[in-house]
């Protein structure tokens, strides 16, 4: 008999591939736990959805109802990151029969950490409110003994707006290429299939309770590496050397005013405006931390996919989209 | 971690893993590949982070003949980041041919082939930033290039030859960022080197002395040492380091500072194109990378061997700029503002002649009559080369007339009578300074002739044109600069045999068994290829083998350690 699973925030990028991997596996039964779920008729697919407000744990008792477990893919704000992990936890202690919880984490609780990172490197969460709000969120479902957490790296591929599509949409226009030292840092790129399938493994291996998993693909690949490659699948040629200079009036002068073209122009719902390179990205960029996911692929069993294949196949989706929205 | 050795208040002793002397091209490689590989390194260099008129003074020495050679403190940086700080960027491998002992070039044969080097070249063209290590237009551009000569069908040179280039990449002012963050990485800057000191036996390298223009003396003490400062300072410090060894370190056989070598280079000829077509590509192709790339013609390795040559390669080039009958007002523009341009670069370009005041009337007059070419000229210069992080390499200008010179670049052949030694005056700290005898050989000027003359026969065969030279001019014309600037090789030759080398195929100084050296220096021949991307794959090359080398002593140590036996 398939076990069914709760999935919070299932209409996020990574939330929509969890639950595509689960329901095309033959153990799980995945259930969308939305704030505003679809009538039963109206549904796009035969998916079960349950009405939930992730931030309140009564909210998520009844959801949990013939659950075995729970995956946390709830995106926001940070209120809503912690306030959602505290609930789950709470909703799981309440719940009739046992729950288990798949908590989707991130790198960035290693913080400014550099080098070779495992699983038991300690959570430094120094680098702003995001990082903080996910490792206080850690803590929370850490505290919960029959729970996973899993620490991707940037999740790349189809659908994803921070590490795709924002990347292939400044690579084309070549304000990102070669950075020189400014992109010497690690880029721990996973796809967001690998993700999915890491959430898969976490649900069906009970032994992972109480264990943390780094993901990320297994090569060694920096940032400058990574976006002279995807530029060349992408065919954004020839690859620019951008220097210090240019890089200094993209943070400093041109991601002010373009972050609030980003905020009206989401509210106005225009599309396609340039998208800013705030300092953040140039951190992270010259941050030469690499994850070990070692653990994830002897424990979990994760087979993580390939660069040059990752990068082709997300190159062309994104042409493709280009070219249909032209 | 990086420290100025001018803030220590004391003399001071360091000790190390590895202890690499000098911070340039191969010096900081060593230091990155060996972090990489778990190994602890001091790596010391002499100047500091800005060029240092004092410091650069330790370079100067003599030259015995100063038409044949650029006073030793040209060409050469003593800081750190070396002499990439001033680095053109030319990058290309050396040739299988290159390794090979070919009888007609006497002294030639590398103890290891070009297998050996290939793991490391790649890794080499990643430091050098020059992309991917694809040598073959064929491999690096998957688009039609426009020919270099369109109709030019060679048997005796290859045309789809690439040399790659460097952003340059100044390594210091790159990698500062990486050592300063390595915790296994020492930086130790403003400290020079004055003294290698051997133990008694003569066996090892027992202690380096260090010494400050603030007076202290700082004693090195590490398990090995890396001389990486380059082919004239090399020999210069080990034939000055006679404590032990009266005749200077790795010098049993009189081999140090012996074989040195730059590359025959010049410009010669017309090429003078039949019709009205310009038939010649002779700029820069891009790769998707964002390379800068550029085809040459190349002598094959078979025309090599059946004419008994050396290694030769040639491009199309503006014709000479110091002759206003070019009529380019570019060209003109570049030789009124030659003041402007540094020595190292200059000094090829418009040489060191004198003009007559009609000359400089004449290019004044050229560049009067095309303000428009000037003006666009600069704006590309100030575009893609000075404002450019990655920049345009060099002055390609197209000739109004369709007429190119040839500019080559030739294999010269090792010399034992071309040399480095120890002059009688000293630097500041009483080391003494060099003396340069640069020579070169009868085949040196037949490599050239016989290429020009092959290159001729192609173009009129081909219906090409004409390439006019004076055959009684390739002597002048390779010699007329001198030796070429900055490349500084062969003065420790690498070989099986110490009666014929100074350091073994891992680059170990025969007898010093924890002495080594990183750089030219160590070439056995020269190649027709820029030296760089070579020197930062040997030194990539000696970091593997320094590492492995550790790695073995240390599980040997763990191996006949005694081990306690139960009861």
């Amino acid at each position: 008999m398939k076990q069914s699973v709760l999935v919070l925030g299932a209409h996020g990028f990574i939330g929509r591939c969890v639950v595509t991997t689960l329901a095309r596996s033959d153990f799980a039964t995945p259930i969308l736990g939305l704030r505003h779920p679809a009538s039963a008729d109206a549904r796009p697919s035969a998916i079960e959805e349950r009405r939930v407000d992730a931030v309140r744990a009564e909210s998520i008792v009844p959801a949990l109802a013939g659950v075995g477990c729970v995956v946390n893919c709830v995106a926001g704000d940070m209120r809503t990151l912690v306030e959602s992990a505290r609930a789950i936890v709470d909703a799981a202690r309440q719940s009739e029969q046992p729950v288990r919880v798949v908590h989707l984490s991130t790198m960035s609780v290693y913080g400014s950490t550099v080098g070779l990172v495992d699983e038991s490197t300690p959570l430094r969460a120094d680098l702003g409110p995001y990082s903080q709000a996910k490792a206080a969120a850690e803590a929370l479902i850490a505290a919960y003994p029959r729970s996973v957490v899993l620490r991707p790296g940037c999740v790349f591929g189809p659908g994803s707006e921070q590490w795709t599509t924002r990347y292939a949409r400044l690579l084309t226009a070549h304000r990102l290429g070669d950075l020189g030292a400014a992109g010497d840092g690690q880029c721990n790129l996973v796809h967001v299939a690998d993700v999915a399938q890491a959430v898969l493994c976490a649900v069906r291996i009970a032994q992972a309770d109480g264990q943390s998993f780094n993901l990320a693909i297994p090569e060694i690949l920096s940032w400058n590496e990574f976006m002279s490659r995807f530029a060349i699948a992408l065919g954004a040629v020839p690859v620019r050397r951008l220097g210090g200079r240019r890089l200094k009036i993209e943070t400093r002068l041109l991601a002010p005013p373009l972050k609030i073209m980003e905020i009206l122009g989401g509210k106005l719902g225009l599309r396609g405006l340039p998208p800013p390179i705030p300092p953040s990205l140039l951190r992270l960029m010259a941050q030469d931390i690499r994850l070990d996911a070692q653990r994830a692929q002897s424990e979990l069993g994760v087979r993580f996919t390939g660069v040059d294949q990752m990068l082709t196949e997300t190159a062309h989706w994104y042409r493709q989209q280009v070219a249909s929205r032209q | 971690m990086i420290e100025d050795a001018l803030q220590y208040d004391a003399d001071r002793t360091l000790t190390a893993d590895v202890c690499v002397i000098g911070a340039g091209a191969a010096g900081i490689t060593l230091a990155l590949e060996l972090a990489g590989r778990g190994v602890d390194v001091l790596l010391v260099e002499s100047g500091g982070h800005k060029a240092d008129d004092r410091t650069q003074r330790l370079y100067e020495g003599a030259v015995a003949d100063e038409r044949m050679h650029s006073p030793p403190h040209r060409y050469r940086q003593r800081r750190f980041g070396g002499s990439t700080t001033i680095w053109g960027g030319r990058c290309m491998p050396f040739d299988e041919i290159d390794f090979e002992s070919r009888p007609y070039v006497g002294h030639s044969g590398w103890p290891i082939d070009r297998a050996a080097l290939l793991p490391f070249y790649a890794r080499a063209n990643q430091l050098c930033e020059a992309g991917r290590f694809e040598y073959r237009a064929g491999e690096a551009f998957h688009r039609p290039l426009r020919p270099v000569i369109d109709g030019f069908d060679s048997q005796y040179f290859t045309i789809d030859g690439l040399e790659r280039f460097s952003c340059p990449t100044d390594f210091g002012a790159r990698y500062e960022h990486r050592l300063r963050a390595s915790p296994r990485v020492r930086v130790l800057i403003n400290a020079n080197l004055t003294d290698i000191r051997l133990n008694a036996a003569g066996t090892a390298a027992d202690s380096l002395v260090l010494r400050t223009f603030a007076q202290r003396c700082i004693t090195v003490r590490a398990s090995r040492v890396v001389l990486a400062m380059g082919a004239l300072e090399i020999p210069r410090m080990l034939l000055a380091s006679r404590s032990i060894q009266s005749h200077g370190i790795g010098n049993q056989h009189d081999n140090v500072g012996r074989y040195y070598m730059c590359h025959v280079a010049g410009t010669i000829g017309t090429l003078i194109q039949d019709g009205n077509v310009d038939r010649v590509w002779h700029g820069y192709d891009i790769s998707d990378e964002g390379i800068y790339c550029r085809r040459r013609l190349q002598l094959t390795e078979q025309t090599q061997r059946r004419l008994q040559l050396g290694n030769f390669i040639g491009r199309l080039h503006h014709p000479r700029i110091t002759d206003p009958a070019h009529r380019s007002a570019v060209l003109s523009a570049l030789q009124l503002a030659k003041g402007m341009i540094s020595y190292e670069y200059g000094k090829r370009l418009h040489g060191e002649e004198k003009l007559s005041v009609s000359n400089w009337l004449a290019h004044l007059r050229n560049v009067v009559t095309g303000p428009h070419q000037v003006v666009g000229f600069g704006y590309h210069m100030l575009r893609d080369r000075f404002l450019a992080a990655r920049k345009f390499p060099s002055i390609i200008v197209r000739s109004p007339a369709g007429r190119y010179s040839l500019d080559f670049h030739g294999e010269q052949e090792p010399l034992a009578s071309s040399r480095i030694t120890l002059d009688s005056a000293c630097d500041e700290f009483d080391t003494p300074r060099m003396m340069v005898d640069w020579r070169y050989s009868d085949l040196d000027v037949r490599t050239v002739r016989e290429s020009v003359r092959l290159f001729a026969e192609d173009i009129a065969r081909c219906k090409i044109g004409r390439f006019e030279y004076d055959p009684g001019s390739i002597e002048f014309e390779m010699t007329r600069y001198g030796a070429y600037g900055g490349h500084h090789l062969g003065t420790a030759r690498m070989g099986d045999d110490p009666r014929t080398s100074v350091v073994d195929r891992n680059c170990r100084v025969h007898d010093v068994h924890n002495l080594y050296l990183a750089g030219g220096a160590v070439f056995p021949t020269s190649s027709q290829a820029n030296p760089t991307l070579t020197i930062v794959a040997l030194a990539a090359r000696l970091a593997a083998h320094l590492q492995a080398e550790a790695t073995r002593e240390r599980s040997s140590i763990s191996t006949t350690r005694p081990v306690a036996v139960p009861t």
